[in-house]
């Protein structure tokens, strides 16, 4: 692995506040760390702890009050809002807990509107089977289960190769079975695509399936560890 | 990894979506889709109507070679007269009247010198004969040797004087006056007397002179303007129609036309004999004459063979200052010039000119007829017999000529207002609608817009159903105007005026106005809209934050019961509905305050009209003296002498006939204060409405064609709400006018006057003259009036259903989460649609009261060019219809919303927000 490959996401002093004056609440109190491509990446601590806030910055949809972040060398405080855009557009994948899924589009059209900002998309409906969704592709959202709704949530994100799939408490609101499901599914796409995956949970047994663990608690970064020894996500227990 | 395939990228999904938004909400659009559709179409249905219309009522002035102008003379003019009035330049009065008075005094001058002589010869011849006669008397005593007592001596002079006198006396003056009129004395005496004579005369003449050309602006310089000036004779006769016994009207008919003012003969054919005769197609509608049918014009009977639309009555109006067209019992007609000399009746004067050099535009044109009035006042001036100017006409000026054009126009203007602000309801409850749709997709539209979809995407797609809704309603709105509602237009117009045959033409901008105006309201208001919600950050959209401001803590409300205050919550949650809700309603009201006032209005005036009135009838007589001198009067019990003269009020834009009376001492009729002033009269409620005027106010009214003013001031209002006019004491009006003190013009009464012989008789007014504008308005309107308050209530129905939609599916989680609480449906409408009602209500009582202000104002602006005045009435009744119909149409939507809010599933509110 390069050195730029090792380093492909920097995050240097990050720090984020909320409120002013009395009522000023700091949720990131300068954050450090690497992460490298295609790395499958934890992002673990309790509620309040400033993960989804750290996700949030990294996806480029907030700001950070002070500190730096480069993804593959290039500066994101550097970013105007039209740069930003065409950032995520060209870079990342979104996954979020509620799914978001347009309601009145079908499977496929779902994930074709992730399709439509890449220039070199995946193949969709080898996505589908990926996904397990092929069958249900002419389905509306509100006609399926929530596990195949995060599928398509995922396939959305994934379908346009992204450099990095943030994904926010994908399992929060599934139950074991699904839940485990999605992190196969999340994990083979790691594995076959090559991502680089950021992911927010509370869960901490998924992070034995991480390649890179980062522990939040406060906004401080309490441990940055890598997994020499990881599992798959079929073997998770919880 | 394992290999990894690629594929196309797709076209935006988000397009697909578009179609799928509007068949998922297809009863909304739907909605919005049909107002936009029938307004499109009628407005654009009026645009074509009116564009073909005035194109060929354009085209009808060279068609049908119409009229610059016309005057009428008190008699017919001789040839010279007429073809000096051609001429079109100024006579020149001064050298006329002089060389007319020079000539006249000749003769005088010459008499009073010769008289003068004559004396003189007389007193000389006397004195000679007397002289010699006496010489010879004392030598004819003195031969006699006597001395003769005196008396003797007189005696015997005076006898001899008498024979001389009788013998020598006239030949000697006959023989002196011969030498003395052949003698330089005399000449010199007589141009010395001729050019004393001359003097007087200039000097009278040019201070004469000086006056006339004061009151008729002469002085200053004039170009020619030569006309064409045509006999357009006219008699006017009592008419009815053989087998319509209740009918009584007025015609007016004309000989042959084959000059001027040509017509369109729109059914049948042109008369061929005096038995035949053409009239007024609108009339024929109206009376319901087809052709065959028999008129009886002032004892004289003519069958019907065709039915025209005359060039110079486009619009009915008997009288040029008519407040309005009379085409239920006024008509005109044409027969042959046979025909025309089988009616009895006065025949008119009455002269049409065409301008030789046509004017360009319309200033030029009222250039040229300032000139030709000029000219034509200065001709008839000097005009051997001296007729006098009855009326003058220019075609610019002329309602009969130009008031269809003009309503043509302001309705058209109406229409696009109506049009445009409808537009822009729709597009509001459209942007209103949307800001709700992107809350409600909050989360969806934060997703698309994290993974890179951007604000223009997201911009374009939710532009896409508004713009498809009106574009797709514009097409099929101007399809509409092309065929139907041009149709239905142009039926209202043939249903007011007397229009000529027309040609649907292609109307830029009736497309224009219809399609590309509604079209960019339609995207500025939601673009606004839009562009402000996206300008929020995704984190914003993904946290249902879209708020700009958020307050700290909710509202502190009063400590009302649950019900009250959670209801006042949903008033404050939905603000902006409930102020799109005021606008939409507000709108609707002002449309029903025209359509229920103004048949309210008209009623009230056709009910209160005969109480209006000072007096029940108004007579107004030829003069007030009969042939042999003597002064027309009446046995009529309270019958009143009075006097009526006419002047102009003239604001910037408008100037407007005023009567104004002479009312007797202690009149019964119009009571007046007592005058301490003599410039200080009264004015009528009308005249004081609709010019703001209060007392002690001083205004100015004009003579119309005179060079002269009148300023006055207010002593008081005098309550006569029937017309405008000025009121001052009958003796004050003799001196205002420069009339005979105990002059006046007719007689005012209550009882119908039989005793004064109608030849003596102009014209009598009574309540019915009046009415006529009342009358005609209500024909013209009061078919389509009562569909138009329906219009208006579903207008009404649905902008409420478009609303209250948005407030329920806003409020669906909350319901559905009530409902699992254990709420029964019953109580949830109480929560939710009672706070709507509340509002509803509240807005139409507000909305009600700004339509009838604003309508209050739009009249006053309608009447200022449609001249005269009748104040806009909204009876309580009408108030009532207007709360009725809104209220209905409420009250359907509400049974709607009943109905959704119970089809709203418990679920739901367990469901993930999309």
């Amino acid at each position: 692995m390069s050195e730029a490959e090792r380093k492909f996401l920097e995050v240097h002093g990050l720090k984020k506040s909320f409120g002013s004056g009395d009522t000023k609440q700091d949720v990131l109190r300068g954050l450090d760390f690497t992460v490298s491509k295609g790395e499958f990446c934890v992002l673990l601590g309790p509620s309040g702890s400033g993960k989804s806030t750290l996700l949030n910055i990294l996806g480029g949809i907030d700001g950070a009050d002070e500190g730096r972040i480069l993804i593959n060398g290039d500066k994101l405080e550097d970013m105007n809002e039209k740069s930003l855009t065409r950032y995520r557009r060209k870079h990342l994948g979104y996954v979020f807990q509620s799914y978001n899924l347009i309601p009145n589009l079908n499977v496929k059209e779902n994930i074709e509107t992730g399709a439509y900002l890449s220039d070199s998309p995946l193949d969709i409906d080898e996505l589908l089977k990926i996904l397990g969704l092929f069958e249900h592709r002419y389905k509306l959202p509100n006609q399926l289960s929530g596990g195949q709704q995060q599928r398509v949530s995922i396939g959305r994100a994934i379908v346009k190769n992204p450099d990095i799939l943030l994904c926010d408490e994908p399992t929060g609101a599934l139950d074991y079975t699904t839940s485990k499901e999605i992190l196969q599914l999340i994990e083979e796409v790691n594995q076959k695509y090559g991502n680089t995956i950021i992911m927010v949970t509370h869960n901490e047994a998924i992070k034995r399936m991480a390649d890179h663990v980062i522990k939040l608690r406060d906004g401080k970064i309490r441990h940055d560890d890598r997994n020499t020894e990881k599992i798959t996500a079929a073997e998770l227990e919880w | 990894m394992e290999n990894i395939s690629f594929g196309k990228r797709p076209k935006n999904p988000l397009h697909k979506r578009v179609w799928r938004d509007l068949l998922r909400d297809w009863k909304r659009y739907l909605m919005i889709f049909a107002m936009l559709v029938v307004t499109i179409g009628f407005v654009s249905g009026m645009y074509v109507g009116n564009k073909s219309m005035m194109t060929s009522l354009d085209g009808n002035a060279a068609k049908f070679h119409r009229e610059n102008g016309h005057f009428e003379l008190s008699r017919i003019a001789e040839p010279e007269v007429i073809a000096a009035i051609e001429t079109g330049s100024k006579a020149d009065m001064v050298t006329v009247f002089r060389e007319r008075a020079y000539e006249d005094a000749e003769l005088e001058i010459e008499d009073a010198v010769r008289e003068a002589v004559e004396e003189k010869v007389r007193e000389q011849v006397e004195a000679a004969i007397t002289e010699q006669v006496t010489a010879a008397v004392d030598e004819q005593i003195k031969a006699a040797g006597k001395k003769l007592p005196d008396d003797m001596r007189q005696e015997m002079l005076d006898k001899a004087l008498k024979t001389a006198m009788d013998e020598n006396y006239e030949k000697a003056v006959r023989d002196a006056l011969k030498k003395a009129w052949d003698s330089e004395e005399y000449k010199d005496a007589l141009a010395e007397a001729t050019d004393k004579a001359h003097e007087e005369i200039d000097k009278e003449i040019d201070k004469e002179y000086s006056k006339l050309e004061e009151r008729y602006e002469l002085d200053q310089p004039l170009d020619a303007v030569p006309v064409n000036v045509y006999e357009l004779f006219y008699k006017n006769a009592d008419e009815h129609f053989i087998g319509h016994d209740e009918y009584e009207g007025k015609i007016r008919v004309y000989g042959e036309r084959n000059e001027v003012d040509l017509y369109d003969l729109l059914s049948g054919r042109a008369p061929e004999n005096e038995r035949e005769i053409i009239i007024d197609r609108m009339h024929a509608d109206n009376v319901g004459i087809k052709i065959g049918d028999m008129v009886r014009a002032d004892g004289a009977e003519f069958e019907v063979v065709g039915l025209a639309s005359f060039t110079d009555y486009i619009t009915l109006y008997e009288s040029n200052t008519d407040t309005i067209f009379d085409a239920l019992t006024f008509n005109v007609g044409m027969t042959t010039d046979a025909g025309f000399e089988r009616i009895s009746t006065a025949l008119h004067a009455n002269y049409a000119f065409t301008y030789v050099n046509p004017p360009a535009d319309l200033f030029e044109e009222k250039t040229l007829s300032d000139h030709f009035l000029k000219a034509l006042i200065t001709q008839v001036a000097v005009a051997e017999k001296e007729p006098e100017i009855k009326d003058y006409v220019p075609a610019y000026a002329n309602h009969a000529i130009t008031f269809a054009e003009e309503d043509l126009g302001s309705d058209v203007a109406m229409c696009g207002v109506i049009l445009y602000v409808l537009t822009a309801v729709l597009a509001f409850i459209f942007a209103v609608n949307i800001s709700s749709t992107l809350e409600k997709e909050a989360s969806s539209i934060g997703t698309l817009r994290a993974s890179g979809f951007t604000k223009g995407e997201l911009l374009r797609y939710y532009m896409s159903v508004p713009l498809l809704v009106v574009i797709l309603a514009a097409i099929i709105g101007n399809a509409l105007g092309y065929t139907v509602c041009k149709d239905i237009a142009v039926g209202m117009y043939y249903q007011s005026y007397s229009l000529p045959t027309y040609e649907t033409l292609w109307t830029p901008e009736a497309f224009l106005r219809t399609t590309i105006v509604p079209f960019l309201l339609m995207l500025l208001i939601n673009f606004i809209v839009i562009v402000r919600m996206l300008r929020l950050s995704p984190l914003k959209f993904l946290r249902h934050d879209l708020k700009k401001t958020r307050r700290k803590k909710a509202v502190r409300l009063p400590r009302w019961s649950f019900f009250r205050r959670f209801r006042l919550r949903v008033f404050l949650q939905n603000i902006p509905n409930y102020l799109m809700l005021f606008i939409g309603i507000s709108f609707v009201m002002l449309l029903l305050s025209l359509v229920v006032g103004l048949p309210s209005t008209l009623s009230y005036y056709q009910e209160t009209m005969p109480d209006m009135m000072f007096a029940k009838e108004q007579v107004i007589l030829t003069d007030y003296k009969d042939e042999d001198g003597e002064i027309i009067r009446t046995g009529t019990d309270g019958a009143e002498p009075f006097s009526m003269n006419a002047l102009e009020y003239r604001t910037e834009k408008f100037s407007e006939e005023i009567s104004i009376y002479g009312i007797a001492e202690n009149s019964r009729y119009v009571k007046l204060g007592e005058q301490k002033n003599a410039d200080e009269m009264w004015i009528s409620t009308a005249f004081a409405s609709k010019y703001h005027l209060n007392t002690g106010d001083s205004f100015t009214m004009h003579e119309k064609y005179e060079n002269k003013k009148y300023e006055w001031k207010i002593a008081g209002v005098y309550d006569y709400d029937a017309a405008l006019s000025v009121f001052m004491p009958n003796d004050r009006f003799n001196e205002v006018f420069e009339r005979d003190a105990d002059a006046f013009t007719g007689y005012l009464s209550d009882q119908t006057i039989t005793d004064i012989n109608e030849k003596q008789i102009v014209k009598r007014i009574t309540s019915e003259d009046m009415m006529k504008i009342a009358k005609q308005l209500d024909h013209s309107f009061g078919n389509y009036i009562i569909y138009f308050q329906y219009i208006c209530m579903i207008i009404a129905a649905i902008i409420l259903y478009l609303l209250t939609k948005i407030i329920i599916e806003k409020n669906e989680r909350p319901i559905a989460m009530v409902k699992i609480l254990g709420y029964e449906d019953g109580e949830i409408a109480r929560l939710y649609l009672l706070t709507t009602a509340v509002v509803v209500i509240i807005t139409e009582l507000i909305a009600m009261a700004i339509g009838f202000y604003a309508m209050k104002l739009m009249w006053e602006i309608m009447l200022q060019e449609l001249g005269g005045y009748f104040a806009f009435i909204m009876k309580p009744e009408g108030f009532v219809r207007e709360f009725v119909l809104v209220t209905a149409a409420y009250l359907l939507i509400t049974v709607c919303d009943y109905i959704r809010i119970r089809k709203i599933p418990k679920v739901l509110a367990l469901k993930n927000a999309e």
